[in-house]
């Protein structure tokens, strides 16, 4: 796999280039602001940017706007977006490009290592990676009365959230300490409560259960 | 006062009565073979009704009452100095003139001094109030623009510092624990240290958000109040945000601050009740109403609620605590953001 990395904090940038290598991940280039990443994607040709959210100039939401940019220009690039606070509004932006691809994970996620390797692949792979914060969050923001979220049974709004996370099936066993079939049951009826169409494919079962969890019209999911 | 403009006498009618009147009493006059000219009185009499009849009616289609008033007063002032000149002239002049026109004169000026006293140069002592009054709003905007630009800093020095530095730590110790060099022993005091580091950053970031929200100052008032109704334990169900473009920051994050607080006062006060968040912002005000469906009873004077309503106040803000329609409790908040 090959990566860049846009971090305007040296220290980190240092460590998660060193983390990188250490797991024979190729970091093509590094940059610290929102242009840097557009030259760096321009000229590397990676897999996956690595974006910190705020970068200068504005330290505001520059590296996210940056990522975006760079998707736009090559739609095949993986974009994981870093942030010291993760944001519903982000989220909404980042998944508005649509049709995976996408990571938005807290940066002190990359400490538990096995699992941010995993959702680097994930993004790189076309899969998602959103951090449970961000799940929590979209969960929370449906009304039970009117959503269907209210007749899940508490194992199956854990499958829900792992599945929005972009987890998968063997993902979420291995997490729930589950058999691969007991998550598939609770998948198929996940997927009849909420009245989404079923898919053997993981990412895309992501993408209808993250289109159904902001509100929207659920993609048809057929194939 | 209103019968008279109700009467049908209408002006032009009012003013051939008088003249018909003037008319008749003169031809009565000259058929009675002259002599002194006695129908004066009867012009003069005519001539003052008239002139007071277009005096109020004139008065009337003035909306101000000061303004109605005044010139009303004026205006009969006016007719009756006419008609006192008239008597004067028909009895063949006189020293005495000068003391009605002055009587009439000075009522007229009372009046108008009384009604347009605050059109009167201040006085030095108001002056130095008035401007004493400016340099202090002024100040108090400085200063609490300065106060949200100093919050503002030290979030972004939490952040580029103690949190980043919190974070590298942590991928530092990810590191160290994915080593197979390490004993068990070993392996378990770094896993330990790094959930340490896990749990001092969220409490950092939870710290720093209380300081100064990022989303506020990134994206402005509507989407960071839907982050808090996300993030908040109450239901919040509705969060209608009806806002142009970006208000000055102090407004902003006063809003921010009101919604905070009372959503954790519902949560506190009438859990399991649902709130409803409506922002409007509309000709320089923004009107902030937070609304639940719980048992209703809020104390105006809870800790809480007074400190929200110092905040509002420095803002020249007002907050009211009121009963919710259906049961419940609502905090409407308005607060002056024009420029």
């Amino acid at each position: 796999m090959r990566v860049v990395i846009a971090e305007d904090q040296a220290l980190l940038r240092a460590s998660l280039c060193a983390l990188l290598r250490e797991h024979d991940i190729d970091v093509a280039a590094t940059a610290e602001d929102g242009d840097g990443l557009l030259r760096i994607v321009a000229g590397h040709h990676p897999d996956l940017a690595i974006v910190d959210v705020r970068l200068p100039p504005t330290f505001t939401d520059e590296g996210l706007r940056a990522a975006i940019e760079a998707r736009r220009r090559r739609p095949d690039l993986g974009v994981l977006i870093l942030s010291q606070h993760v944001e519903h509004a982000y989220a909404a932006d980042l998944m508005a490009l649509g049709a995976g691809g996408i990571g938005y994970l807290l940066k002190e996620r990359i400490g538990d290592v096995r699992e941010f390797l995993d959702a680097l692949e994930r993004v790189a792979g076309g899969g998602t990676a959103l951090d449970r914060e961000v799940v929590a969050q979209l969960v929370g923001g449906r009304r039970e009365d009117e959503s269907g979220v209210g007749e899940l049974t508490g194992r199956e709004r854990e499958v829900l959230a792992l599945m929005a996370e972009g987890r998968s099936n063997a993902a979420i066993a291995r997490e729930l300490v589950v058999t691969p079939s007991a998550v598939e049951k609770h998948v198929t009826n996940i997927f009849s409560k909420l009245g989404l169409g079923s898919s053997d494919d993981d990412h895309r079962r992501v993408l209808a259960v993250l289109t159904w969890l902001r509100g929207e019209q659920a993609a048809p999911t057929s194939g | 006062m209103s019968d008279v403009l109700r009467a049908p006498l209408r002006i032009p009618v009012a003013l051939l009565l008088g003249l018909l009147g003037g008319v008749t009493c003169t031809v009565a006059w000259l058929l009675a073979g002259g002599g002194d000219y006695w129908p004066v009185w009867a012009w003069i009499g005519a001539g003052g009704a008239v002139g007071a009849l277009v005096v109020v009616r004139a008065a009337w289609r003035l909306r101000a009452a000061r303004a109605r008033w005044t010139a009303a007063h004026v205006g009969l002032g006016a007719v009756a100095a006419g008609v006192v000149a008239g008597v004067w002239g028909a009895t063949g002049g006189g020293p005495w003139l000068g003391w009605p026109l002055l009587g009439i004169g000075v009522a007229v000026s009372v009046h108008l001094l009384l009604a347009y006293a605050d059109r009167l140069p201040p006085r030095p002592s108001e002056r130095r109030l008035s401007a004493r009054v400016d340099e202090l709003l002024v100040s108090r905007r400085g200063a609490l623009d300065a106060q949200v630009s100093e919050l503002r800093r030290i979030e972004r020095d939490l952040h580029d510092g103690a949190q980043s530095r919190l974070v590298a730590l942590n991928v530092l110790l990810g590191r160290a624990e994915g080593r197979d060099d390490l004993s068990p022993a070993a392996a378990r005091l770094v896993r330990e240290a790094r959930q340490e580091a896990v749990a001092a950053i969220a409490e950092l970031r939870d710290l720093a958000r209380g300081i100064a929200p990022p989303l506020l100052d990134e994206r402005g008032l509507g989407s960071a109040i839907e982050a808090l109704a996300l993030r908040s334990p109450v239901a919040v169900v509705d969060v209608e945000a009806d806002l142009d473009g970006r208000l000055p920051r102090s407004v902003e994050a006063a809003a921010y601050f009101v919604v905070a607080e009372a959503l954790t006062n519902i949560a506190k006060h009438a859990p399991g009740a649902r709130a409803r968040v409506r922002l409007h912002a509309d000709d320089g005000r923004l009107a902030l109403v937070v609304q639940d469906d719980g048992p209703g009873g809020a104390d105006p004077a809870g800790s809480g609620l007074v400190g929200l309503r110092h905040r509002v106040a420095a803002l020249d803000g007002t907050l009211a605590v009121a009963p919710a329609p259906g049961g419940g409790t609502a905090i409407h908040v308005e607060l002056p953001c024009g420029s």
